[in-house]
Order: structure tokens, then C-alpha cells, then sequence
């Protein structure tokens, strides 16, 4: 095992993890302002790929501006199910909720099955990202770099946002406290909307960048990097954002090293090594790695 | 300014207030006593629309005109003028003290005014000004609610809810919070107290109520309450 090849495996580990922390940041943002754990967001990383699929294949555009139409069509469909699916919930025990996202879950997926088929299609990006790049005595694809500095980059925007803008300090009053908050005169229902909107957009793009690593795509494709997703934010600590892009590294490099790392006749157990990562980190850390004990609200 | 007719209000399955008649006058400091569970704070938060009422009229005059508040929204309420400074201070822990300060001006987008209302609450609460850039929880009890009523003071309000202001804080520090409120109404806010220390309460308010079990049990001006037998019997620990 030489160090070019752990290099390697960091390198994956990190590629990852950045797909990790962008659907974890979906999960911790809506749980943050509402308390609600929604597992339909993994097929917001589907429609996100899809979204991305059409804006090719429809009217040929070209591969950045696919990425903000995938960040549209996420934020507006996260919009729409919070509409749809969990506003008349409001109030409800935490569970009705819990519930609610299953449910819209199960019905996207099986649209998806019924109108795209469940066959997976082939996701083809332009040349200059198939490319080979060289970063010292690393070597890795210029999708795989493209996928590290946009995932980052929106961190820094949104970690930005939260931090210096007057909405992103509403937000963050909200997820403290939302009673007080509407004394404020914050409008909680637009707060539950904008975290709806930036958590989707967010999943909608880590759903183009799978499609664009792996090459192709399928109405299921989200189940997996949902589920992994969601333990990533749990390993931050539900609630917190930096909890949750800490949490897809921490995730995204535990999985690789484990398969990499390993005889390869360990390599079919890569879900069990990612569940325990989950199992050990909550009994070290019941609240995450940086997450506060938080109270309950539907 | 403030009007409250035969309101009622449910919460929890229970019949919480049971026909509030209240009133408060412009320049009053208007002070709410009564025992745990009287209805004090259920008052307080439906008239900030925290609460519905199930049944009566709650109406406001910022300026000459009486607007309805009865069923508005919680944040329509902050921009009408009143703003609520809640029970247990409830700052935001993981805001800064300055942020804790400007999110009690989300409506507002006067910057200009805000700058202005900012080196008056530092001026009420110089402690504030030292301690900006630090997390509101780490501040303690007494700064905590002098942080809470500077906030409550960023939207500008008309009235001013206040509950239990002196609710775990030492004498010294709450006859300081009382002479503090005393100054926002010289300078023309209306103030609503709720109150658990009643003599203090009763001392400093023009008007009061008693409240029992979400009625109002007595009214008047706070000085003759404060002589009331009854009141001072079942209120002021007078004459057991």
C-alpha cells in the first residue's frame, strides 16, 4: 500500500464526502427550522439528476447553465412539497411528519418509476470534464475537482449567508427559537420555505454531481446517498449546518478508507462500516459532533 | 391605546381566559397582577397573536385610528406597534447581543432610525454596548433581560408587553429594570407589566389589574389597589 494510493483514496474519500455534506446541509437545515427529518430529500437528489438530464437533452444547455436550472428546479420543488405535503401538517406531532416525508417519498419514486421506467439511463458530460488533470502526483478527473470546488463553494455562500446576511440571522433566530422569532416579526412560514428551498437546491446539485461521477442515473438513485446522507447530519449533529458538511466528510472518508483500505473480500460490507461509523460516533456523542441537545417541535 | 373586550382564550384543552376586560391608556404603565396560572401571560400573548382568541375583540390605536388585532398575524401585530418582551427572557443564545439587538428591527428598514434606536437602548443599557459581540448566553440573568427589553425596544414600538421582568433577578437589579421602565415611558412608549412582585408592581403602575383564573378579579389605579384589604391580603402578603 503505497502513499500514492491512500492519496487516492482521500481524494475519493473527500469527492465523497462533498455530495455528502450538500444533501446533509438539506437535512440539518429543515430539521433546524422545523424539526422535521424529511426522507423524501433523497429524491430531491434524483430530480436534481433528472433535472439536470432534460435541461441537456431538451435544449442542449450547456453544462453551467444546467447547474442553475438544477438549483431551480430543486429549490422549487422542495418549495412545493413543503406546500403540498407538510404545511397542512404544521402542528401535528413530530411523527405525522416523519410520516408525511415517507410518503411523498414513496409517491416521487414511484412516478419516477412509472413515467422514466426504472431502467437506469446514461448521464454523459461534456469532454473537458472526462479529462485527466494532474495535481502533483495526483491524478483525478476534472469532473471530480468540479464537483470538490462547486460543493465548497456553495458552503462558503450559504455559511455566508446564514452568518451575514439579516434573512440568514432570521433563519437562525427561527431555529432557535420560533415563538419568540414570530415576536420579532419573522414570517415563519417564508423561514420553513427559504429552508426548504436551499436544503432542495443544494440535494438537486449533489444529484448532478452522482449523475456526473457514476455516469448514470435511475429513478432510485437518491435512496442511498440520501440514507447516507442523512446519517452524515446526524454524525454532525441534526440541527447544526457545520455539523452536517463536517458530518458528509467525516462519512465520505470513513466509507472509502474502510473499502480502500481493507483486504478487498471486506469490500461488499461498505454499508456496514458506514452505519457503524453512525452507531460508535452517537454513543461517544449522542448529540452529534457539534450538535446541541435540542427540544422537540412538529 | 390598548383595548381588550370579553376576550376568551383556549390553550391546552383549558378555558384559559374566561372574558378579559382590559385597558390601556396612552403614556400609562398599565401592570397585570395575579397568582400563577391567573391568565397574565395567556393575556400577553394573545394580544401579540401568539395565541387566537376563541371569542371577543382585541383592538389598537398606534396613532387617532382604532385598528382591529383580533386574528392578525403575530408579525403584522410588531409592524401595527406592539412589541412583546416574553416570560423568561428568551434572548436568542446563539445570536450575538448585537444580532439579539437588530433582529428586534426585522420589520424595520430605516437603517438611519435603527443606528438611532441602537445607541438608545445602549444608552438604557450601557453593559450591552461592552458586551456586543458575544453570545447572548453567555450573558447573565440581569444582563439576559435587560438585553430582552432592548430588543423588544428595536421595533419601536407603541406598547410594550413586558413579562415578569424581575423574575429571577436580584432587588438591586430589578428596582434598576423598574426605574428603567419608568424612562421608556417618559419617552412615550406604553408599557403592560405583568407582574409577580405585586407591591413593586402596584408602586410603579398608574392602572392595574388582578387577574384569578382568567378573570379580572379587581381594577384601579395602582396605588389604590396597593391599600386594597383584599388585594393586600390575598396579593401583598399583608395581614395573615
Amino acid at each position: 500500500m503505497t502513499g500514492g494510493y491512500i492519496l487516492e483514496q482521500v481524494a475519493n474519500g473527500i469527492i465523497l464526502g462533498s455530495m455528502y455534506a450538500l444533501i446533509a446541509i438539506g437535512f440539518s437545515l429543515i430539521y433546524g427550522i422545523v424539526r422535521l427529518i424529511n426522507f423524501a430529500h433523497g429524491d430531491i437528489v434524483t430530480i436534481g439528476a433528472f433535472a439536470m438530464l432534460a435541461s441537456v437533452a431538451a435544449i442542449g444547455a450547456p453544462f453551467p447553465v444546467s447547474i442553475l436550472i438544477v438549483l431551480a428546479v430543486g429549490a422549487g420543488v422542495g418549495v412545493l412539497i413543503e406546500r403540498v405535503a407538510f404545511r397542512p401538517m404544521r402542528g401535528a406531532p413530530q411523527v405525522t411528519g416523519f410520516i408525511a416525508s415517507l410518503a411523498v417519498a414513496i409517491i416521487i419514486e414511484n412516478v419516477g418509476i412509472m413515467t422514466l421506467s426504472a431502467q437506469p439511463r446514461s448521464f454523459i458530460v461534456p469532454a473537458y470534464l472526462s479529462a485527466f488533470i494532474r495535481l502533483g502526483s495526483l491524478q483525478v478527473r476534472a469532473i471530480d475537482l468540479a464537483i470538490v470546488l462547486l460543493a465548497i463553494l456553495l458552503m462558503i455562500a450559504l455559511a455566508a449567508f446564514v452568518r451575514f446576511t439579516k434573512v440568514g440571522m432570521a433563519m437562525r433566530a427561527t431555529a432557535e427559537n420560533y415563538q419568540v422569532a414570530r415576536l420579532m416579526g419573522i414570517n415563519i412560514d417564508r423561514m420553513i420555505m427559504l429552508a426548504f428551498a436551499i436544503g432542495s437546491a443544494l440535494a438537486a446539485v449533489a444529484g448532478l454531481m452522482w449523475g456526473s461521477k457514476y455516469s448514470q442515473i435511475s429513478p432510485l438513485m437518491g435512496l442511498i446517498p440520501g440514507l447516507k446522507a442523512f446519517v452524515a447530519a446526524v454524525i454532525g449533529g441534526v440541527g447544526s449546518i457545520s455539523g452536517a458538511m463536517l458530518g458528509g466528510y467525516v462519512l465520505g472518508l470513513a466509507e472509502v478508507l474502510f473499502v480502500g483500505l481493507l483486504p478487498p473480500e471486506y469490500s461488499g460490507y461498505r454499508n456496514v462500516f458506514v452505519f457503524s461509523t453512525l452507531i460508535v460516533i452517537l454513543l461517544v456523542m449522542p448529540n452529534g459532533l457539534l450538535g446541541r441537545s435540542t427540544d422537540e417541535r412538529a | 391605546m390598548l383595548w381588550l373586550e370579553d376576550v376568551h382564550v383556549h390553550r391546552g384543552g383549558t378555558h384559559a381566559l374566561r372574558g378579559i376586560d382590559l385597558e390601556a391608556r396612552r403614556g400609562e404603565i398599565v401592570a397585570m397582577i395575579g397568582a400563577n396560572g391567573a391568565g397574565k401571560s395567556t393575556t400577553l400573548a394573545a394580544i401579540s397573536g401568539l395565541l387566537r382568541c376563541r371569542h371577543g375583540r382585541i383592538s389598537f390605536a398606534p396613532e387617532k385610528e382604532r385598528i382591529d388585532i383580533t386574528g392578525m398575524r403575530a408579525e403584522k401585530i410588531v409592524v401595527a406597534g406592539i412589541s412583546h418582551c416574553p416570560e423568561g427572557r428568551q434572548i436568542f443564545g446563539n445570536l450575538s447581543v448585537r444580532e439579539n439587538l437588530m433582529i428586534g428591527a426585522f420589520l424595520r428598514s430605516d437603517r438611519q432610525e435603527i443606528r438611532k434606536d441602537l445607541r438608545a437602548v445602549h444608552d438604557l443599557f450601557p453593559i450591552l454596548l461592552d458586551r456586543a459581540a458575544i453570545p447572548g448566553n453567555r450573558l447573565s440573568g440581569g444582563e439576559q433581560m435587560m438585553l430582552a427589553i432592548g430588543r423588544a425596544l428595536m421595533s419601536r414600538p407603541k406598547l410594550l408587553l413586558l413579562d415578569e421582568p424581575s423574575l429571577g433577578l436580584a432587588p438591586r437589579l430589578v428596582e434598576q429594570i423598574f426605574d428603567i421602565l419608568q424612562r421608556i415611558r417618559n419617552e412615550g412608549t406604553t408599557v403592560l407589566l405583568v407582574e409577580q412582585n405585586a407591591a413593586m408592581a402596584l408602586d410603579l403602575a398608574d392602572r392595574a389589574y388582578v387577574l384569578e383564573t382568567g378573570r379580572i378579579a379587581f381594577s384601579g389605579a395602582g396605588k389604590v389597589l396597593a391599600r386594597d384589604s383584599q388585594v393586600q391580603r390575598a396579593y401583598l402578603g399583608v395581614g395573615v
